[in-house]
């Protein structure tokens, strides 16, 4: 009886499988094509009454500034937007899973293009082929397609930086110079640490992107427009003073370790008052401005080979098939204009991607951050457009995790630095092959 | 209506058992076996959007199979769930004795041991990852008053996955000592009072009565367990995030791993998924098998 019910069972399992498989492929099959998009040139007016859905995430005080703008943008078009805020760790999934049902949003906020590259609305026949002369060209070569288009729009800048616990570094009576080289920040920090008594030197965020702020200071990048872009020497150079300090741990060693493959920030170990150097980004200034019980700076970024730090940033974007693509290219047009986008940066703590509101800077909501910000933005004027470069190419994300990795395995003892950086060279090759087909 | 029909009580009263069971087995098969074969379907193929996808074939087995980090995820799922499985049942059973074994105060013990099975996973890795921090965790405070020095719980690979299996079993022993409670209390009492009567000490009657009569609900245990110990992902990405370089990491991480984060690859995704499934359905069909086998004789 329980052989017959077993043979049974099988026989539908193999039988429905085969069915599917000799079906259909689960989706659209690779060289099927949905279609070129028809532009429709529409004036302001033609959009009244229509309902436009951006998807967001949000860092914190950008969403009320956000919502600010939604609010003058419907009054202004007469228009709805629906604004639906998800989760940070949701919205590629949750993306993907809207463009595969056929519903994509009409604008959406992201950190990366790499996973929706080919579904993105080229917003040139909207825009204009000019348009992206408006934004500085590092954070634009990140928005542009292979056959040259405007994907996106940058939206705002971040860019990585230290902070200094300056309570800290009077105490120990070391100043906080106006440039610095790495090997004088560790000096520096390393004197504070001796002289206070705080667990830690320097302390940064577990994250590939930090670390290639140290890696674009040294001359190299993970990639480039060309593919892999690492050198080992530099790169050994870069990371041989955070491996020698985690191994010390006059930087936290376990923090590094602890968490596996999770992004880890190391905010709570600057605000605890444990170390007096952290190196992470501009994004921290809001939250630091409101928790910190003491008195805190962004410092320049260390020169090596390089000045300046390290690139991030997010886009507004639409689909090319969106449900209403010339209103989402309006949008996305009116969010980033010179007076609502100084508007948004303001608010929200971040930097500008408008080359005019960066030449002229930002007055920001926040006294306190406005001097952090200006480290920032000045930091911005020096970093080389290879970072730029770098963090746009669809390899930067999946390469920068294998850094954390291979970083990880030196940290824990199982390889020496340079056997790591070549097995990282290895895997960037195969990253980039596999992401640029 | 035809002699038949007559003899059985007509169509409406065969069909009515499975009218009643559509709706359930309508849902089952769109949430459930539509999805699992769809994901047989999509290991065949390869695709970074869930749209757009080429044909591979058992392209993205091979892949897999020829991995070796697929190998080192493949070793500590079994070393985990081998651990989990094992530990867990004995624990389960030593606690579900002990507790039959009270007069007074057995639901207390009952519900104490079965609170942490309705904490949300999550939050138990995130709870134990405070608790057993190295320098700063409860676990090791505790133990410094004894002298023992800092354990590095989170940030050593053999440590790793003590922890993991320990707070894995600290989460679900509750529910299988629940289980095996039940299957205590099934037992005839009279058989303990003859075994008695007859000189057995506890350990002959545990031996010669408890385990025996209790193994159907200890094959359902390790059935449980075997599935629960290889699906495990939540609690432990959120207490060691599959480290001290991969230490931690199982085969549901690899497939949240491959499928959720850049590069996206489905195919890779699935066809884990599906070797997945594969182990989890061999191992469970063995049990039962072995278990029908040992009912017979």
């Amino acid at each position: 009886m329980a052989t017959r019910q077993l043979r049974a069972l099988a026989g539908i399992a193999l039988g429905s499988v085969a069915l599917l498989t000799a079906s259909c492929a689960p989706g659209e099959l690779e060289g099927e094509s949905s279609g070129e998009q028809e532009v429709q040139e529409l004036a302001p007016e033609d959009f009244a009454g229509l309902t436009l859905q951006y998807l967001y995430f949000t860092d914190g005080p950008d969403e009320q500034a956000t919502r600010d703008l939604i609010a003058e943008f419907e009054e202004q078009y007469d228009v709805t937007v629906e604004l639906e805020v998800l989760p940070y760790a949701d919205l590629v999934t949750s993306t993907l899973n809207r463009l595969s049902s056929g519903n994509p949003p009409d604008v959406v906020r992201l950190t990366s293009l790499t996973d929706f590259r080919d579904d993105l609305l080229v917003l040139d026949p909207y825009l204009g082929d000019d348009y992206r002369d408006e934004f500085l060209p590092g954070p634009v070569s990140g928005a542009i397609n292979a056959e040259d288009q405007l994907v996106a729009v940058p939206s705002d800048l971040t860019m990585n930086g230290p902070f200094v616990n300056v309570d800290l570094f009077e105490e120990a009576g070391v100043d906080v110079p106006d440039e610095w080289t790495w090997g004088e920040m560790i000096d520096a920090a390393q004197e504070v640490q001796d002289a206070t008594g705080v667990p830690y030197a320097f302390a940064m965020d577990k994250s590939g992107h930090r670390l290639s702020t140290v890696l674009s200071e040294y001359g190299t990048q993970l990639v480039d427009s060309g593919g892999n872009a690492l050198d080992i020497d530099k790169a050994e150079a870069a990371l041989r003073p955070l491996v020698d300090l985690m191994a010390d741990d006059d930087m936290p060693r376990d923090f590094w370790l602890g968490s596996g493959t999770r992004y880890e920030g190391a905010n709570e170990i600057f605000l605890a008052g444990e170390t007096p150097i952290y190196l992470s980004g501009n994004w921290q200034v809001g939250q630091f401005a409101g928790e910190a019980t003491f008195d805190w700076a962004a410092a320049p970024n260390p020169c090596a080979e390089e000045c300046g730090g390290f690139p991030g940033g997010k886009y507004m974007a639409s689909f090319a098939d969106a449900e209403n693509p010339a209103l989402a290219a309006e949008f996305i047009r009116f969010m980033n204009d010179a007076e609502h986008q100084e508007e948004f940066v303001s608010v929200s703590g971040q930097l500008p991607t408008r080359t005019d509101l960066s030449a002229n800077g930002v007055t920001y909501t926040d006294e306190a951050a406005q001097a952090a910000m200006d480290t920032f933005l000045a930091d911005l004027a020096v970093t080389p457009e290879s970072g730029f470069e770098a963090n746009g190419n669809p390899a930067f994300s999946p390469s920068a995790d294998a850094l954390v990795e291979e970083v990880s395995a030196v940290v824990d003892g199982q390889k020496e630095l340079r056997p790591a950086l070549e097995d990282l060279s290895e895997q960037i090759d195969v990253l980039v092959e596999e992401t640029s087909s | 209506m035809t002699a038949a029909a007559t003899r059985t009580g007509g169509w409406g009263i065969r069909l009515a058992p499975y009218l009643f069971l559509l709706p359930n087995m309508v849902i089952f098969a769109v949430f459930t076996i539509y999805p699992a074969l769809n994901g047989f379907n999509m290991s065949l193929y390869s695709s970074s959007n869930g749209r757009v996808f080429a044909w591979e074939g058992l392209g993205n087995y091979e892949r897999i199979l020829t991995s070796g980090e697929f190998w080192g995820v493949v070793r500590n799922t079994a070393v985990f769930a081998t651990s989990y499985v094992v530990l867990g049942t004995v624990l389960a059973i030593v606690i579900s004795v002990l507790i039959n074994a009270q007069r007074r105060g057995r639901t207390l013990f009952r519900a104490v041991y079965f609170v942490p099975v309705l904490v949300s996973p999550v939050v138990v890795g995130l709870i134990w990852n405070w608790m057993l921090d190295r320098q700063n965790g409860l676990v090791n405070n505790a133990l410094s008053t004894t002298g023992i020095p800092p354990v590095p719980w989170l940030v050593d690979g053999a440590w790793g996955m003590v922890s993991i299996v320990a707070v894995g079993m600290w989460m679900q022993v509750g529910f299988y000592m629940l289980i095996l409670l039940a299957g205590l209390q099934s037992i005839d009492p009279t058989l303990y009072e003859a075994a008695r009567m007859d000189g057995a000490g506890a350990w002959d009657q545990f031996r010669v009565i408890t385990i025996p009569m209790l193994q159907p609900t200890i094959v359902v245990v390790v059935v449980l367990a075997t599935i629960h110990g290889f699906q495990s992902f939540d609690f432990i990405w959120t207490l060691t995030g599959g480290g001290p370089v991969g230490a931690t990491t199982l085969m549901v991480q690899y497939i949240y791993e491959n499928g959720f984060q850049s590069p996206i690859r489905y195919g890779i995704a699935t066809a884990g998924g599906v070797l997945l499934f594969l182990v989890v359905f061999t191992l469970t069909l063995a049990n039962w098998l072995i278990s029908r086998r040992r009912e017979a004789v």
